[in-house]
């Protein structure tokens, strides 16, 4: 008579198959919505587990109600890395792992996570997209917003390897995360910061005006800066304000302020 | 140039779906560089569009939510640049410090979601408690969608609404004003930059930033992909010998266990 398998509390029913595995991989798009900045990500990491969740628990309201109420505690990582976590939540919840473990996984793993997924996504994946899609919009080509919309088209579904990948580890993944994470936040950053250092000279621009010459000679301020060494003033600028951040730690709005304020003063002495 | 009614619903609209990416960071859409670029569709500028959506990508770079914070908002620098450089015909890089107050109007209504959304979780738990999914996931969706029509409104009060003055203001400028600008815009990327360097320039990684540097300053590349390609290299070999040198490290001191046994 029922359609729906029922079942009593902490026995999971059925187990997720290769498409329950995916659909949560395409819902984990969603897992950073309702932000707010008391629980951050858990309403929608909530939100996006309950489809495979009732099918591996199947009508029991009593194992939905624990599920959701520990998944609504404070969650924020990256959202790739949000996905796999979910893939290791469901599968060990497709186990019947006790629920204080899960808890113990997710809340032990989230920071760490965000972490390594910040260094491959914010800053690898990021300026290196940024770098070619700029390179080629520079002049005007739309191959620059399409290259960049296609690569984050497959760093958008990449969510859905990034479920499988979890749901395999499962519960194992703890220690071997733990190491994995060395390592690829160590490549990672290696990879982001020959990139940004290309990025300096192409994209930072700073030069004094040509006719700016030192006393009546005909020597002009530029060129001194070039011999010395090409585009040092866009790597000087860069370290400037990188050391106001990181020893003097102004905030970024004043550091904007200043730089328009200094492109104002060169303007205004025809230096720039 | 005027925007007509058209376009400025138009980018309430696009401003709506970009708005909704930025919250869900699936498909970065909310970056400068897709944003200015629908916005140019729009405006029936595309090259505008483009060019202004590379200046602007590099100047936000470093303004990532990482950790749940909010930065100015790229997505209204991104629209609000390409906008003021159709309507004043300024430079890109111009518009680009003209758009900057903007960028700072929608990280405060961004701030301003986030904290009064704060409301929204107690609610939720209640929902869990009764294992009520179907009231969960609207309530969920409900005030997503609803910050994103409102940012969405916003920049068509911003861009349609608000042009003429706008572009009255920025005419009254002397030219060294929007020339500043112009330099300001060429120096803002090293913000960005620098913000990125904050993360990941640590004294083992130093190195990478000069090997970058210099293959950019003295070879002639068409675009970063090959210092990529090195940068990967670079990282594989340090993987390599990184874990090669844990293993022989791991071993030494198993060795060091038996010998202390004697």
């Amino acid at each position: 008579m029922a359609s729906n398998p029922t079942n009593k509390k902490g026995e999971p029913l059925q187990k997720l198959s290769k498409s329950d595995i995916t659909r949560l991989g395409i819902n984990s798009l969603t897992e950073q919505i309702a932000f707010s900045f008391e629980r951050m990500q858990a309403p929608g990491w909530t939100m996006n587990m309950i489809p495979g969740f009732k099918k591996i628990y199947g009508d029991s309201k009593e194992d939905l109600k624990e599920f959701m109420t520990y998944n609504m505690e404070f969650m924020n990582t990256e959202p790739h890395m949000a996905t796999l976590l979910q893939g290791m939540v469901l599968a060990m919840e497709e186990k019947g792992a006790d629920r204080k473990l899960i808890q113990g996984v997710r809340n032990g793993l989230f920071g760490p996570m965000a972490g390594i997924g910040d260094s491959i996504f914010w800053f690898t994946v990021l300026p290196i997209t940024a770098g070619i899609a700029c390179s080629l919009a520079k002049s005007g080509s739309i191959l620059g917003p399409l290259v960049f919309i296609g690569i984050y088209l497959v760093v958008g579904f990449s969510r859905i390897w990034f479920a499988h990948l979890g749901y395999s580890l499962g519960s194992k993944a703890v220690e071997k995360v733990g190491t994995a994470t060395r390592y690829l936040t160590g490549a990672a950053g290696i990879l982001g910061t020959t990139v940004i250092g290309a990025l300096i000279p192409s994209y930072v621009s700073i030069a004094f005006q040509k006719k700016l010459v030192f006393g009546v000679g005909s020597t002009t301020v530029q060129s001194v800066f070039d011999q010395l060494l090409p585009n040092v003033l866009p790597l000087a600028v860069v370290f400037l304000i990188y050391w106001l951040f990181k020893k003097k730690h102004v905030n970024t709005i004043a550091v904007i302020g200043c730089v328009i304020l200094f492109g104002l003063l060169m303007s205004l002495l025809n230096w720039m | 140039m005027q925007l007509t009614l058209v376009q400025g619903l138009l980018l309430f609209i696009v401003g709506t779906i970009c708005q909704f990416d930025q919250q869900t960071e699936a498909f970065y859409w909310f970056r400068p560089m897709v944003a200015a670029f629908f916005t140019g569709i729009i405006l029936g500028n595309v090259e505008l569009g483009v060019t202004c959506g590379a200046v602007t990508e590099l100047a936000y770079l470093g303004m990532t939510n990482v950790g749940g914070t909010v930065p100015p908002d790229p997505l209204f620098a991104g629209i609000m640049t390409v906008v003021l450089a159709y309507t004043t015909g300024q430079s890109a890089e111009t518009a680009l410090g003209l758009s900057y107050p903007f960028a700072l109007l929608a990280q405060g209504i961004g701030i301003l979601f986030k904290t009064v959304y704060s409301f929204v979780p107690h609610k939720l738990d209640k929902y869990a408690a009764e294992a009520d999914v179907r009231h969960f996931n609207s309530l969920v969706w409900g005030v997503t969608i609803f910050e994103a029509v409102f940012c969405g409104f916003i920049i068509f009060l911003c861009s349609y609404a608000l042009q003429a003055p706008i572009q009255a203001f920025v005419n009254s400028f002397p030219t060294w004003v929007t020339h500043g600008l112009e330099v300001a815009g060429g120096i803002l990327p090293a913000v960005g930059l620098a913000m990125l360097l904050l993360t990941t320039l640590k004294p083992e990684t130093y190195p990478y930033l000069f090997i970058g540097f210099v293959m950019a300053t003295f070879l002639k590349m068409p675009n970063v992909l090959p210092v990529a390609i090195i940068g990967a290299s670079l990282a594989a070999i340090d993987y390599m010998y990184q874990k090669r040198f844990d293993e022989q490290k791991a071993e030494a001191i198993d060795d060091g266990g038996d010998s202390d046994g004697i």
